[in-house]
């Protein structure tokens, strides 16, 4: 069911006791929960609200207070925060019902969720494929049925990839519009919290709850937030949308890019105004070498309070320099550490202009580049992937080519702050789902939700999901 | 471009209080190559007059938090997360100057 | 060979506000440890910073009144480095964007004044506080966020008298600025110097050492003047100056070298994501910089002005802020301005410091005092009976209650003392010819009978020309 099916059928306990018990029952199969809590407690104080009785999954980066949140890192297997992050109240507040904190990339720091403490997670719709990352737990609990609602962050594509590879919605709202405070991080300048549904209208609803400013967070935005469900217009004559052309030129699979032109002809025939537009492309291959500069910088620092003094699986030394280098050592993988030595080393006075600010200054153009077209349109869209999730077995043996631009094109989002989200495109292979992605101007989530919901009725794929047996 | 050793990525790691072993710092000498070989792409952007980019969105905020607001935690709850203590305090040996 | 001396400090100074820069934890002194803290003090994952109004405004009015310009566009950057009394890995601090450049303060050494640059002044956070045991180090977040705004002097500096003097200045303005409890013997101001010689008229400077955390100023003077010589020998014997940071030891009075500097540590400063640039409204400035109270060169020229004091008493008054307004009290009602300022700058601070009080703590009330000055500018009492009275008024009791219930008051009126006097004459013939025989103690015995005569409330100086008047007529 999804959540407007459940708040019409109002039956919370059910709702809440079903999705829990389907949570441990797919758990051996997708492995995508760190800690199931239970939700007996909750359910007698449930309060009145846009999700009243709603089972929702947390990423294991959303702080939650006196419940265990290790961001899938070894380093903070033991970490019981003492505060809540901010949207964990406004979900509460609205009536929803936390049963899970799922598995994701160390420290968010990934696109294939392999790298969490706990393991993969295995794609629901099939087990021997990854979920994509770092959101990956979140979307594969949402794919298999077991919640409605998961949150997710998104740094470079982080809930957008996970979700076309598992067959969901997945929304990274324009930056700022919800809060970050209490999200353990990865880079605060490209960081998003989002979240993943089965359907573009619970998307919208979701977003009302979550979206809003915080005094907590110097970086959220004091807009109001409008009744995103309301105002979702699946009348889409004369709407402006702008072909991500670039991305197509860099895609092989056929049946991917079938699949985007049944999307394009769809909006077409509903009267969308569709234009095609090749940015400079040598501004495209920059997207990747930019996020990595510019990610692995911020993420250095933004972890360098993992020290095992005040919290975390401190290790013992014989002075504090050595307590905090046998914690880091080997709390944290070797892969993220390698990454902290790159953003380090990028960050050195005699290295910053040549890398940090380099790849600042690549951002803005890179930014500018795209919405000097996108200022005249109302949304951007693109296959979110050319593939279909890759084996495990390849990633681990390195044999998944990553092409530059079409798989690293939605970290433009992530530059610009504009609300991007992906949906069910149609499935590959016969069985594996591909999605699409569509980007609107900063705080025009409306236009993403419009164009998305017609989307849906094109692919016929609302509440698309896979039972995991 | 910036060949490093093993070595040079041994220390660098040290700085940033962890160890990578021998295997690690070899293949971090390979990774920081590929890392090079993938920024071509954007060393070769011409940047000239262009400014950093910092935040998504640049328009200066207004917002300043008012003093009166005060939150504070537990001592308890401040030495929650670590496993032992001495009058209130975090321990940690002796810090060596 | 002769050196020209360059020093330029460092002060860290906490700003009084009662939540910390980035978080709403509590500032404290003195507090149970780790009770003043929440998460974001604690450096948790997922925590982030938002900037105290309060600081930015203290910040702001030391910017103002030691004249800088002000960089209305509020940024700030991280400082990287690792240590356990830095919870987040990182400082926040503004390294790039400083809140305000290009400053002064005006000091007086030896009855000279000299204009001291401020290069820049910067706000940031504090650390947390460790207590080095024998065997572990202790740690108490308290500290930990407390706002601090960073003072960087121009070396225009050149001895330690001068540094003193620039120390003292800025500690006396940021006092009457409110900003700061400026307490160096507890650290709410934490002065670093640098110190370094070279060839006199050279305009190449010296290798420099660093001098951290003087607790006094008097130790500013003396570690500064010890670095001075310890350098000058070195240099006349042929000698380099190594690039160092030292302690000043308060037991040999030296300066000990506490690590050599090499090459400078990379703090990879980097803009911090987590704070958007803050536009500061101009009207805001404006009203803080029309609200900055006075300060305390223009309290010492008003005093001289509107009391008609000399440059000494008035630069004793505003020594110490509240003491100058007590006695702006005390002129509210007081008659004598100089008498005033000796009792409020004499008998007063003795009284306080030998009774542990202060100005803030005292009993005697500013119209107390007034009382008693005018009591003696009245001639109603003696400048003697007036210490008595005084002695009673740190207990507390209205002087004029005192001279009443001791029967105190002095006999000023000229027509009783002349009988006295002369009652006195007549009994003592044998003083009248003594004094007339040339011995002038005579008149002292004679002043002193009539004193006796009048219970001593006879005004003393009265009754001596009255006297001479009287016995001349015999
Ligand atoms: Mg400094
Ligand atoms: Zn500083």
């Amino acid at each position: 069911m999804n959540i407007i099916e459940m708040l019409k059928d109002g039956n919370d306990q059910k709702h809440v006791v079903d999705a829990y018990e389907l949570a441990l029952k797919v758990q051996p199969s997708i492995n995508a929960v760190v800690t199931f809590i239970d939700p007996c407690k909750q359910l007698e104080e449930v309060k009145e609200g846009k999700l009243k009785g709603i089972p929702v999954a947390l990423k294991d980066n959303v702080n939650t207070k006196g419940i265990k949140t290790t961001a899938s890192s070894k380093i903070l297997e033991n970490y019981i925060p003492v505060y809540d992050a901010t949207i964990v109240k406004k979900l509460k507040d609205a009536g929803a019902v936390i049963i899970a904190k799922t598995s994701m990339d160390e420290l968010a720091m990934g696109g294939t969720n392999l790298s969490a403490a706990t393991g993969p997670v295995y794609n629901p719709y099939d087990v021997t494929r990854i979920s994509g990352g770092s959101s990956g737990g979140s979307a594969a609990v949402v794919a298999s049925g077991v919640v409605p609602l998961a949150i997710g962050s998104d740094t470079g594509d982080s809930i957008r990839k996970p979700a076309s590879f598992c067959g969901v919605v997945g929304v990274k709202p324009t930056y700022g519009r919800i809060s970050r405070y209490g999200i353990i991080p990865y880079a605060s300048s490209l960081d998003h919290v989002g979240y993943f549904t089965r359907n573009v209208k619970d998307a919208a609803l979701a977003l009302e709850v979550l979206a809003g400013y915080d005094p907590m967070d110097a970086t959220s935005s004091q807009r109001e937030v409008p009744e995103y469900s309301k105002l979702i217009n699946s009348d889409i004559t004369g709407k402006k949308v702008i072909v991500f052309k670039n991305v197509l030129n860099h895609m092989n699979n056929e049946e991917t890019l079938a699949l985007f032109q049944r999307v394009i002809d769809g909006l077409k025939t509903k009267g969308a105004i569709v234009k095609e537009v090749t940015f400079n492309e040598e501004l495209m291959k920059a997207i990747l070498p930019t996020y990595h500069v510019i990610a692995n910088c911020e993420a250095t620092a933004n972890h360098s309070n993992l020290d095992g003094i005040r919290f975390g699986n401190k290790q013992e030394g014989s002075d504090t320099f050595e307590i905090m280098c046998n914690t880091r050592s080997q709390g944290l993988s070797s892969s993220i550490r390698k990454r902290f030595v790159i953003g380090s080393y990028a960050l050195f006075e005699e290295n910053q202009e040549k890398y940090l600010k380099q790849a600042q200054r690549v951002r803005r153009m890179i930014v500018e580049e795209i919405s000097s077209y996108l200022k005249d349109a109302d949304v951007l869209i693109a296959p979110a992937s050319n593939a279909a999730a890759p084996k495990i077995a390849d990633v681990l043996a390195k044999h998944v080519e990553e092409d530059l631009v079409a798989e690293n094109h939605m970290v433009f989002a992530n530059f610009s702050g504009y609300p991007s989200m992906t949906l069910p495109m149609g499935y590959i292979h016969q069985h594996l789902p591909v999605g699409v992605n569509i980007t609107a101007n900063a705080f025009k989530e409306v236009d993403m939700f419009s164009i998305g919901s017609v989307i849906e009725e094109i692919t016929g794929l609302k509440d698309a999901y896979k039972e995991v047996k | 471009m910036d060949n490093k050793d093993a070595l040079y990525f041994k220390k660098l790691a040290k700085q940033l209080m962890f160890e990578l072993n021998d295997q690690e710092a070899n293949e971090m000498v390979q990774e920081f190559e590929e890392f090079n070989h993938l920024l071509t792409h954007l060393a070769s952007i011409d940047t000239t007059g262009v400014k950093e980019m910092i935040y998504p969105f640049e328009e200066p905020v207004t917002y300043l938090r008012e003093d009166e607001l005060i939150h504070v935690i537990t001592q308890q709850e401040a030495l929650s997360n670590v496993s032992n203590s001495q009058q209130g305090h975090f321990v940690v040996p002796k810090v060596v100057k | 060979m002769e050196y020209d001396v360059v020093i330029g400090i460092e002060i860290h100074c906490e700003l009084k506000t009662k939540s910390k820069m980035f978080s709403a934890g509590l500032t404290s002194f003195g507090k149970q440890a780790n009770t003043c803290v929440n998460e974001i003090d604690l450096g948790h994952p997922g925590t982030l910073p938002t900037v105290n109004k309060e600081a930015v405004k203290k910040a702001l009015q030391a910017c103002i009144a030691l004249h800088l310009e002000i960089d209305s566009l509020v940024k700030f950057d991280r400082k990287n480095y690792y240590y356990s009394d830095l919870p987040k890995g990182f400082q926040i601090t503004q390294q790039f964007h400083p809140l305000g450049r290009h400053g002064y303060i005006t000091i007086h050494v030896d009855g000279q004044s000299k204009r001291i640059g401020i290069n820049r002044i910067h706000m940031e956070e504090d650390t947390a506080k460790q207590y080095h045991l024998d065997e572990v180090t202790l740690i108490d977040y308290n500290r930990a966020g407390t706002p601090l705004i960073e003072i960087v002097s121009e070396p225009d500096m050149t001895s330690g008298k001068e540094a003193a003097a620039y120390v003292e200045a800025l500690r006396q303005t940021l006092y009457y600025l409110g900003v700061s409890d400026v307490k160096m013997e507890e650290g709410s101001l934490r002065c670093d110097v640098n110190v370094s010689l070279k060839p006199k008229g050279s305009s190449v400077f010296g290798v420099k050492n660093e001098i951290k955390n003087l607790n006094s100023i008097s130790n500013v003077e003396k570690a500064i003047d010890y670095e001075i010589k310890r350098q000058k020998d070195i240099l006349d014997a042929g000698g380099v100056i190594e690039q160092a940071t030292r302690r000043y030891d308060e037991t040999t009075k030296t300066t000990v070298l506490m690590r050599k500097k090499e090459g400078s540590v990379d703090y990879k400063f980097f803009p911090e994501p987590n704070i958007l640039p803050i536009q500061l409204d101009p009207k805001w400035i404006e009203e803080i910089t029309n609200h900055l109270g006075e300060l305390p060169n223009a309290r010492k020229e008003r005093f001289m002005k509107d009391y008609g004091l000399s440059e000494y008493d008035a630069m004793l008054l505003i020594d110490n802020k509240e003491l100058g307004e007590y006695y702006q009290e005390v002129m509210k009602t007081c008659k004598n301005p100089k008498l005033a300022a000796n009792w409020v700058i004499g008998d007063l601070q003795a009284i306080l410091s030998k009774n542990n009080l202060t100005i803030q703590t005292t009993c005697i009330p500013s119209v107390s005092l007034a009382k008693l000055v005018n009591m003696i500018e009245d001639k109603t009492i003696s400048g003697k009976q007036a210490k008595e009275v005084f002695e009673l008024m740190v207990q507390g009791k209205d002087p004029e209650v005192i001279v009443k219930e001791k029967g105190m008051k002095q006999v000023s009126d000229e027509a009783s003392i002349l009988a006295m006097i002369n009652e006195v004459l007549d009994e003592n013939q044998q003083s009248i010819t003594d004094y007339k025989n040339g011995k002038d103690r005579a008149i002292g015995f004679l002043v002193g009978q009539v004193m006796k005569k009048s219970k001593g409330q006879a005004n003393p100086a009265m009754t001596n020309a009255l006297v001479l008047q009287e016995i001349a007529k015999r």
